[in-house]
């Protein structure tokens, strides 16, 4: 489970303060699908680091499994980082140079997984998004669509509790895109993977058991989860 | 992230980089490749001065003079307080200096130490011609005294023992001198040779005049200003062989150090050089080191030893060597600023990459060791292309640099393992140093501002 508390997150100083989160408060319950939704500039993409710890907000609390990750040191957030999570990125944010192989352990290599393990999760991974038979080809060979495949890849490889896609469709035709959502959807329930979808695609937002409408930094409506 | 994990990483981002790394790290090949060869060069250099040395001077090997201004530099500069025991001597650039010289009794104070022995003195040799047995043309050769303590190789003929001298009437001809005289080596053992020596003559005074005329009348004092010389005869002992290892490269006629003896006294005889030596040499019982501050003390002597001699050629060496190793040092921190700059550009570069991996739980510290593996690859690289070309060099150069310099089987780049693993080892450092700065900014990147930019 997933408290967010009171989260409160300001830029600049004194004259030209700006608050991209205003006491943000909501709970998503474990395995979950959660949109969070709003325009540009709404702080939905802050709200996204403050919850995986990226950032770090002036006040409020981010409750997971009831522990406090704020009051957590740098190193254990990236080691919490390292084992519980994973994110998927609008614009990929795949290694062109690298293999498909090398793409997807690098979660692995961060989180000290032990070589020997690597290699079956690593293709089991790969196998799960459909890109097996390309690990040895250069991610930059690769389309927009198997980038991305490439991109859930390598956030699902080390089993991640908590799942974050900052618009994973928003680079993607209407066709690739469905099936990038697929899989995300897939694994979430599957897996009972939480997955937080930050998008602006109301379609997309749908799809999620939970929404979580966000606007000039206040959350204005919650539809779905534990209410 | 674990040191392997990430030293392959920073491999393989540097192989996706081909023609950067290979450039970046050419700048530190050339400092490695000059720092090797200017390494191996004074290696050889010095084991080429060291064999020389054994070759030619005993370990055991003491020079004694009276005077420090000769064994010091610039003998003969400057104005000095005159006293009587002052002589004059010939100083390299052939003027004329004064210094003080070891008399007789001094030799015999030194023949009487029991922690020293073979004391001989230097007698400079000068003679007026040389007849060969057999040959009608006379020559003027130089002479000198043959050294017991170097082993060298003959022609024909044999020599004695290491140690032992030859016979008063023996002499020893050098292999150079055959083609001149037109004989084969083996011809010229056991034939005579005749040395003309001749006696510096004293002005007479007009007592003398005056005596001789008494006693012989004008004979007499013609005689008495007629130049006078003297032969010694000689039988050749052996013919001596050219040596690479030789100091001197002025084929010399060689006598025994006692017939050295009767030709100096006789042709110094009634000058003011009579009874006189530069120096004389002798050979330490014990540690010469010791011996050396013993007879300073003891005598006022200034003594070299053959460490000392050694020293002087090895500074010689060293400073050739420095000279050109502060090049290549110019050389790698030019490269340093190459690297950094490399570095610089990679972490602009790669700033979303770094956003990644800072979101994907990689820790400051693991990320700052990617970017100064990456410099430390390259600085391995540098060096180990360096040292490679150098080596390479070395191997198809050493060959004709020795006939080249006529070394004679000693060959003058020598590379010594360690020093050339030590190198690279200190090039990985380097360059590890000079990515810190770049690999710092890697690490301070802000992962939210990273992952902002594509």
């Amino acid at each position: 489970m997933i408290e967010v508390r009171a989260v409160t997150k300001t830029y600049g100083k004194k004259k030209n303060i700006f608050t991209a989160l205003d006491d943000v408060s909501f709970t998503i319950p474990d395995g979950a699908s959660v949109a969070i939704i709003g325009k540009s500039g709404s702080g939905k993409s802050t709200l996204m680091h403050v919850m995986s710890g990226l950032d770090r907000p002036e006040s409020g609390e981010i409750m997971i499994d009831g522990e406090n990750i704020l009051t957590f040191k740098q190193k254990r957030v990236d080691v919490f980082r390292s084992e519980k999570m994973a994110f998927i990125f609008q614009s990929f944010f795949v290694q062109g140079n690298e293999s498909c192989y090398n793409n997807v352990g690098l979660p692995l290599e961060i989180a000290r997984v032990p070589m020997r393990h690597r290699k079956t999760r690593i293709e089991k991974a790969l196998d799960a998004v459909g890109l097996l038979e390309k690990k040895k080809q250069r991610a930059r060979d690769l389309s927009g669509g198997q980038k991305q495949r490439l991109a859930i890849a390598r956030a699902i490889v080390n089993k991640p509790t908590i799942l974050f896609a900052d618009e994973p469709t928003g680079n993607l035709d209407s066709v690739t895109g469905a099936s990038v959502e697929k899989l995300l959807f897939d694994y979430n329930k599957k897996n009972n993977t939480t997955l937080i979808v930050v998008t602006h695609d109301i379609d997309l937002a749908k799809r999620c058991d939970m929404q979580v409408y966000i606007k000039d930094g206040k959350v204005v409506r919650v539809l779905g989860g534990a209410q | 992230m674990k040191r392997i994990d990430i030293m392959r990483r920073a491999g393989r981002n540097l192989q996706q980089a081909k023609g950067r790394t290979f450039l970046t790290s050419l700048a530190i090949a050339v400092g490695a490749f000059t720092l090797t060869l200017s390494l191996a060069a004074g290696q050889g250099a010095r084991e080429y001065a060291d064999n020389l040395l054994k070759n030619n001077i005993d370990p055991q090997a003491l020079f004694i003079v009276k005077d420090k201004a000769i064994t010091s530099a610039g003998a003969g500069d400057g104005i000095r307080e005159y006293t009587d025991d002052l002589s004059s001597t010939t100083a390299g650039s052939g003027a004329s200096v004064a210094v003080k010289m070891l008399t007789k009794d001094d030799i015999a104070k030194l023949q009487a130490r029991t922690d020293i022995k073979e004391v001989v003195p230097i007698y400079s040799l000068s003679s007026r011609y040389v007849a060969f047995q057999g040959i009608d043309k006379k020559y003027a050769v130089s002479l000198n005294y043959y050294d017991s303590s170097i082993l060298s190789d003959v022609a024909a003929g044999s020599l004695p023992k290491l140690g032992e001298q030859i016979s008063s009437n023996e002499i020893l001809v050098p292999e150079d001198y055959l083609e001149t005289l037109g004989v084969t080596a083996e011809q010229l053992v056991g034939k005579t040779v005749v040395v003309t020596v001749p006696q510096v003559t004293a002005t007479p005074t007009q007592e003398d005049i005056t005596n001789a005329f008494v006693s012989g009348g004008d004979k007499a004092v013609q005689e008495l200003f007629a130049p006078k010389t003297k032969n010694f005869s000689f039988t050749v002992r052996a013919v001596l062989k050219k040596s690479a290892m030789a100091i001197t490269s002025n084929p010399q006629l060689h006598v025994s150090t006692t017939a050295a003896g009767e030709m100096f006294d006789y042709a110094s005889k009634g000058t003011e050089n009579a009874d006189k030596y530069l120096g004389a040499t002798a050979i330490a019982k014990h540690d010469p080191a010791v011996t050396k501050t013993t007879l300073e003390k003891d005598h006022g002597y200034s003594v070299q030893t053959a460490k000392d001699a050694q020293g002087l050629l090895f500074t010689f060496v060293n400073i050739l060597q420095g000279i050109v190793a502060g090049f290549a040092t110019l050389a790698l921190i030019a490269s340093v600023f190459g690297i950094i700059n490399t570095q610089y550009i990679s972490v602009l570069e790669r700033t979303s990459q770094i956003g990644l991996m800072k979101a994907l739980g990689m820790r400051r510290r693991d990320i700052g060791k990617l970017f100064r593996y990456e410099a430390a690859w390259i600085g391995f690289l540098g060096g180990a292309l360096g040292v490679g070309l150098a080596l390479i060099l070395g191997w198809l150069m050493n060959p004709w640099i020795t006939k080249q310099l006529d070394l004679g089987g000693q060959t003058l780049l020598i590379f010594v393992w360690w020093q050339v693993a030590i190198l690279i080892l200190s090039l990985v450092v380097i360059a590890i140093i000079a990515g810190w700065l770049p690999a710092r900014k890697a690490a301070r990147l802000d992962p939210i501002e990273a992952l902002r930019t594509e």
